[in-house]
């Protein structure tokens, strides 16, 4: 079992936060990260040549996964490192349990644990499970540790607070730091940063085992990579005694030099930086001489659903590198925030993800919750086509009926006048009169018969003055009229 | 069944197919980790020369907030140390690693100490086996001599880097570690100070690193 999903009361959950003021004003802070993603990329004219490249290098990497995997098993080997391979959620927590537990310095087997910001980690679960067993954790990204201290899961994959003012934050600090003067003032989020680094920085030292991710594994050397702007994953890796990096089998790159084709991608594509301010390469334990970095190295790997994706038509998705751009750039994510998807990915790449990982049951809603804009697809660095996946998984929900009733009669029902062209274009061209009539000419309509869904948050547009048929025989008409003078 | 025989049974169902067998993906993976060219585009600002290689770089690392001193030796180094620590109000105290080429330097009034990073550290010294001009980054590897937490904990990061050490884009650096065989435990690439976007998307620096990146460049190239 990994994280427990709540995506099938997405539709409840979107309705709430659209009517939630303390959300819609910092979804509506939280715009910048599209803005600066498009002055990046448009610094360098090769942007467009680097993601195809990105495509068929994740591509021939996937076409030949297992290999890749040994190829960088092999390495991380002959370096030091452990590697351990998890099928699902619940091994990947079992051996990550057995490590922390093994160094655990504290009373009764408890460990300090510090983690650097890990999807995998929320993926399976693993703070709660490391709780349970009476070990400490603390979440060292800043927006991590925000919704730590509020306990709740992340709202966007890279910058897991998006969705948090910071009026709270600032209730948030008074509330955990109580050893802190209380007369103290935030009088900007400088202020907030500050008293964070503060916190963290005593933290950092005295925890037994670090836990991190990995935004890559490199086969040809063994290394993971790690990249982050506040400096926290490393902090977290190379203080404790032990570094345990949890990454899924899609992270492993061949090369170096592929490394360099996914950096150009992701950072302009995530935050529209030219590189995150830090990208580490990391393999096995210290050295003989070394003055710090861990004593143990552990990867775990990570299947968890993704060989299923594999063999499947959802390969592509297996290209994300998570940078979070489909997300950033959707109205729907920005209309309704990460929690209203209620599992650990969210927005677009969420949306075809969930349902492959918890099932097509419980994440239904979420390929449904697109309007097919298409403008995920256009900003995906690794040129994923989202809308098409979605597409396949609303197939997928009809024909295991999973659909509700009445979204499959109503299909039912045009099905019927679909196979009778002339009904159909009576029907459809009474239907347009109603509404034009309905919209008092205005062109849109404020509410709707059976459409409150709908015309609660938008006016409906009213359709043409007539039907496509209608208007093509008229101009056809016309046309034959001036030919004749 | 181990996890791991159980992983790749089922990467290899899902890949086995015609010509695809186990074998066949093992001689394209080996075949293209050997040869390691690059696969990507590399755009024009990754593919600088001479003085404008050098000038990029101080550009791009001060558009990411580092600050950049040009100096014309190494032994200009403490007296340029010196007087930044002044002009910063910070105290005439430098943490560095074992590294011979520091050592050998006459540091003067500012006080030295040789080791890893602590709690406090206001500043801390390290020397930058190349820089990346495509970025205005900043390339460190570990080892005894250049312990990786004195690039995270001082308050204020100072960095020393040759000129002649800095590469056009990422693909000079990985030559530069293949060629020389230099197999570090890990290689950090910094550029620019620690950063937070996490409250309101406000970009804050000092997250959790260095408030503040000074680079000392040794104009010799």
């Amino acid at each position: 079992m990994t994280a427990e999903p709540k995506s099938s009361q997405f539709k409840s959950a979107a309705s709430e936060a659209l009517q939630n003021p303390r959300l819609q004003a910092a979804m509506k802070a939280s715009g910048g990260l599209a803005v600066r993603r498009a002055a990046a990329i448009a610094e360098i004219p090769e942007f467009e040549a680097i993601r195809d490249a990105g495509r068929d290098l994740k591509n021939h990497t996937l076409a030949n996964l297992d290999a890749y995997l040994l190829a960088f098993e092999e390495k991380a080997l002959e370096s030091g490192a452990k590697v351990h391979w998890a099928a699902d959620a619940e091994e990947a927590r079992a051996i990550i349990l057995k490590i922390v537990g093994r160094h655990a310095k504290g009373p009764e087997g408890k460990a300090r644990v510090n983690k650097g910001k890990s999807m995998i980690s929320e993926e399976i679960g693993l703070n709660s499970a490391l709780e349970a067993a009476g070990h400490h954790v603390l979440e060292t990204d800043l927006g991590e540790y925000i919704i730590q201290l509020r306990g709740e899961p992340p709202s966007h994959i890279i910058a897991p607070a998006a969705h948090v003012s910071k009026p709270d934050v600032e209730a948030d600090f008074r509330a955990a730091h109580t050893h802190l003067d209380p007369e103290r003032t935030f009088p900007d989020a400088a202020s907030l940063v500050h008293e964070a680094r503060h916190v963290l920085r005593e933290q950092y030292f005295g925890a037994d085992v670090g836990i991190t991710g990995a935004n890559m594994l490199i086969a040809e050397t063994g290394q993971g990579v790690i990249v982050t702007n506040e400096g926290n994953g490393d902090l977290s890796q190379i203080l404790p005694d032990v570094h345990i990096a949890v990454a899924s089998l899609e992270k492993v790159i061949p090369t170096l030099d592929d490394a360099s084709t996914i950096l150009r991608l992701l950072a302009r594509s995530a935050t529209g930086q030219s590189l995150s301010s830090y990208t580490t390469f990391y393999k096995g334990a210290r050295r003989q001489g070394d003055l710090d970095g861990p004593k143990e190295m552990h990867f775990v790997l990570l299947d968890n659903g993704r060989s299923e994706m594999l063999a499947g038509e959802f390969r592509e998705m297996l290209r994300c590198i998570r940078c979070g751009a489909c997300m950033n750039n959707c109205p729907v994510y920005r209309a309704v925030g990460g929690h209203s998807y209620g599992w650990v990915y969210v927005g677009p790449m969420g949306s075809v993800l969930t349902p492959n990982f918890v099932g097509i049951k419980e994440g239904r809603h979420l390929p449904n919750a697109s309007t097919f804009c298409g403008r995920c697809q256009e900003v995906c660095p690794v040129r994923i086509p989202l809308p098409g996946l979605m597409r396949k998984l609303r197939e997928a929900e009809f024909e295991q009926k999973l659909s509700p009733q009445t979204a499959r009669y109503g299909l039912g029902v045009w099905r019927w006048f679909a196979k009778r062209p002339a009904l159909y274009h009576r029907m459809s061209s009474i239907g347009m009169r109603a509404l034009n009539w309905l919209s008092g000419g205005h062109g849109r309509l404020k509410r709707l018969p059976f459409g409150g869904g709908w015309t609660a948050h938008r006016d409906f547009p009213a359709p043409a003055k007539r039907t496509f048929m209608a208007e093509w025989k008229a101009r056809k008409a016309a046309k034959s009229q001036g030919d004749d003078q | 069944m181990s996890a791991r025989d159980k992983i790749l049974s089922k990467l290899r169902a899902a890949l086995d197919e015609g010509d695809a067998t186990v074998k066949a993906r093992s001689a394209a993976a080996q075949a293209r980790i050997r040869t390691a060219k690059q696969t990507g585009p590399i755009p024009k600002i990754a593919r600088t020369d001479g003085m404008d290689r050098v000038n990029q770089f101080v550009e791009r690392a001060e558009a990411v907030q580092a600050t950049v001193r040009r100096i014309a030796t190494i032994e200009e180094l403490p007296g340029a140390v010196s007087d930044e620590l002044r002009r910063r109000n910070l105290p005439a105290a430098l943490r560095m690693g074992d590294d011979a080429m520091l050592a050998s330097l006459d540091w003067g009034a500012v006080e030295t100490s040789v080791g890893p990073g602590r709690l406090e550290e206001p500043v801390t010294l390290t020397a930058a086996v190349g820089g990346v001009s495509e970025t205005g980054t900043l390339v460190f590897r570990s080892g005894p001599d250049a312990p990786s937490s004195l690039n995270f904990l001082g308050e204020a990061h100072f960095v020393v880097l040759r000129a002649r050490d800095i590469e056009a884009g990422l693909e000079g650096l990985w030559r530069k570690f293949r060629d020389s065989g230099a197999d570090p435990r890990t290689v950090n690439l910094i550029t620019g100070p620690s950063r937070t976007g996490d409250i309101e998307q406000k970009i804050e620096l000092g997250a959790h690193g260095p408030v503040a990146l000074q680079i000392f460049l040794i104009d010799d190239y």
